[in-house]
């Protein structure tokens, strides 16, 4: 018995690892395998408290600010930080953000998914393998990329670089309403910043979808190739109805990644407080995320409490795309993903 | 390689050389002022036995002074760090009367609610010592006008969008009936609240009465159609210099070289001319605290003035009346009471470009800083 820890300590437990179920696992416990076990529920039960902690925390910070008349209460219409000024409750406040942030969200949506599938389709089915490698890799770098990085790229390179675009898509497409408007000189527009969170979403986009896509099974790419079909026809055929809730379930995390982004759009887009779709102005509606990053910093202990309501609704709505991304992973990955396993190690 | 280094030899001689003779100076300068009966005050008085850490937050436009005050007070007193926040005047003012800050720097005293506020955390409430002057700086990007002058009329015009193009006519009598081309003026602003912007507010209401229906004391500029608005102080003087037609109010410490900046109501913005718009229009209006130094410009009395620049920028680091810990207290009183001595105003005044606070006012601030327990 005294020789049982040492055993464990030298990397050991040859005899648990080789056995043959669970039950069996459980019954040989040693000090090791209880520490494991007591760790990892505790990290386990840890997430649930942080994710309730941070819940009940916005509950009550947001509370005092959320039912209450703006008008009659004094610090939210302080003029020294006046960016609650004005406003009749919180939904009056809020609903230009919620706005901003849901129509910023769906444009980097729009540009960034096409091009994310489109690299993941490039990777499992076009690339030669060892460029697939480095490409994947290089994707899956630009997640690592900070978010003030992305800011300070997207005001000096993005916003100069797109002047001419906005000035030729408000000269000749002017009637449309998407493009109307007086260009914003300094490029501060709502589609600089779009471009830049969809490039912000790219790797996540990206690294599911390709998951996914080499998950196909080969069979079904095989018999498409059999029967005479390019190997576009292959991909539209086996690839693409395979990968369908997959790839939606990627671009609903991707969304709920560009819900959050916060920098990138506080620093690049001049924001307002109001409803609008155009994109070429200096005036655009901002996200929650940006709203809060821009006024945190001045606001009193009051209009703190509303900016975390904002938050809270944030929270809510993310929430709520995320766990639609994962019903819908998880009615994917029921059935033929056990038995994509192997076959995705093969084609690796 | 020899002469590389030989170089940077001389390099080095030449900056101790530098240093020497500004050490030189400073301490001709406190001997003369020792000659005369009082105490010993400015880098003299520093203790050099203080240690300890002072954490502050607040005003961005204080960040260079404070960077400044510092530096020269932990030459003499090696031991204290100063650890000074640029999170914005609000957020200062927020943290100390949250309770954990030493002190905050800010462009504007605290609010009434502020104040009751500040009095629930520390007994006997808290205090405004106005530390730092410098100005709004009115910049702007129209190549037709090498110079510029606007009244505090055009001005709120401009800023309230009723002027949007630089070919008006308003434009033109203020700068001695030459018209300019016609081109779109970009009102550029922050997105965030801001204590420049605050004083720029309390100007345009002082001078431009009607002409600025939105009133003093604004933390953000009421938003127009088309106004530009950037993160941050720095933004702001970027996006100008970059945006053909622009304009905006900027502060003086965050204006980049070769920006072109406008004189209002005829005054160019000099240090001189913020020396005299301190000296004319300023007047201490303390609130309800013993010993609290926060006050207002009389911009009528500015205007009157010919040689006053006329938005001045007066900056604030607010104290408790009243330290809990000792050791804390006499870190932060040696170090505001050196703020506030002629050596301290010119190791902050030479770092941020700024100007220095004219003794009647570092005289008050002396005397509050005694009454603090």
């Amino acid at each position: 018995m005294t020789a049982t820890p040492a055993t464990a300590a030298n990397g050991g437990g040859p005899q648990n690892t080789g056995a043959p179920t669970r039950l069996a696992a459980m019954k040989v416990s040693k000090v090791g395998d209880r520490v494991f076990l007591g760790l990892s529920t505790g990290a386990a039960w840890l997430i649930m408290v942080i994710l309730a902690g941070v819940a009940i925390f916005l509950i009550i910070q947001a509370a005092p600010t959320i039912g209450a008349n703006w008008l009659q209460n004094t610090a939210l219409q302080d003029r020294t930080s006046g960016f609650t000024l004005g406003y009749a409750n919180f939904w009056a406040y809020v609903s230009p953000l919620l706005f901003g942030t849901i129509w910023a969200s769906f444009l980097a949506l729009l540009l960034g998914a096409p091009v994310a599938i489109g690299i993941a389709l490039f990777i499992s089915h076009y690339a030669p393998r060892r460029a697939a490698g480095i490409l994947g890799y290089l994707v899956d770098l630009l997640a690592a990329v900070p978010s003030v990085v992305f800011g300070l790229w997207g005001i000096v390179v993005i916003r100069p670089f797109l002047g001419p675009l906005n000035d030729f898509l408000n000269t000749n497409f002017g009637w449309i309403p998407l493009f109307g408007g007086s260009v914003a000189q300094g490029g501060s527009t709502l589609l600089a910043g779009a471009i830049v969170l969809a490039v912000m979403i790219l790797p996540i986009i990206t690294s599911i979808s390709r998951e996914i896509f080499l998950q196909t099974p080969s069979l079904h790419e095989e018999a498409a190739l059999a029967l005479g079909a390019t190997r576009w026809e292959m991909i539209r055929l086996a690839v693409l109805p395979y990968a369908r809730s997959g790839i939606i379930s990627s671009v609903l995390l991707g969304l709920g990644r560009a819900l959050g982004e916060t920098m990138a759009i506080a620093m690049i887009v001049s924001p307002k407080l109001i409803f609008s779709f155009q994109l070429l102005t200096n005036d655009n509606p901002t996200t929650i995320a940006a709203n809060i990053a821009n006024q945190f910093g001045g606001a009193n202990l009051t209009q703190a409490n509303a900016l975390i309501a904002t938050g809270l609704l944030l929270f809510v709505v993310s929430f709520a795309v995320n766990f639609v991304a994962r019903w819908v992973v998880g009615r994917a990955s029921t059935g033929p993903r056990r038995r994509r396993i192997p076959t995705r190690k093969a084609s690796r | 390689m020899k002469i590389t280094r030989s170089g940077s030899i001389a390099a080095v001689a030449l900056v101790g050389a530098l240093a020497l003779a500004g050490c030189s100076a400073s301490t001709t300068s406190t001997t003369t002022s020792s000659a005369a009966p009082t105490s010993k005050v400015g880098l003299n008085a520093i203790d050099p036995s203080l240690t300890g850490t002072i954490t502050a937050a607040g005003s961005s436009a204080q960040v260079a002074a404070q960077t400044g005050y510092s530096a020269a007070f932990s030459s003499v007193a090696t031991g204290v760090t100063l650890n000074y926040n640029p999170e914005g005047s609000g957020g200062g003012r927020k943290d100390f009367i949250a309770g954990s800050l030493d002190f905050a720097g800010s462009d504007a005293p605290l609010s009434a609610a502020e104040t009751t506020q500040a009095a629930a955390t520390f007994p006997g409430g808290a205090l405004d010592i106005p530390v730092y002057l410098d100005g709004v700086a009115i910049q702007y990007n129209e190549k037709d006008a090498s110079t510029l002058n606007l009244s505090g009329s055009t001005l709120a015009k401009i800023f309230a969008g009723k002027i949007t193009n630089w070919s008006d006519p308003a434009i033109a009598t203020d700068n001695g009936g030459k018209a300019l081309p016609s081109k779109k003026i970009t009102v550029v602003t922050r997105s965030d609240s801001s204590g420049t912007m605050q004083n720029l507010t309390n100007y345009l209401a002082g001078a431009a009465g009607s002409d600025w229906p939105a009133g003093p004391n604004l933390g953000t500029l009421p938003q127009i159609t088309g106004m530009d608005l950037q993160k941050g102080g720095a933004a702001v003087a970027t996006e100008i210099a970059a945006v053909d037609g622009a304009i905006g109010g900027v502060d003086h410490s965050a204006l980049t070289s070769g920006a072109t900046v406008a004189s209002v109501d005829g005054v160019k913005l000099t240090n001189a001319g913020i020396a005299e718009a301190m000296a004319t229009g300023f007047a201490i209006k303390p609130n309800s605290t013993p010993g609290d130094l926060s006050g207002a410009f009389d911009y009528t009395k500015i205007k009157a003035d010919t040689k006053a620049y006329p938005i001045p920028l007066l900056s604030y680091d607010i104290i408790p009346a009243t330290f809990k810990d000792a050791a804390k207290k006499k870190l932060v009183l040696a170090y505001l009471e050196f703020i506030a001595s002629t050596d301290g105003q010119k190791a902050g005044a030479t770092k941020a470009n700024s100007v220095q606070l004219p003794d009647s006012i570092l005289k008050q601030v002396t005397a509050t800083l005694a009454t603090v327990k």
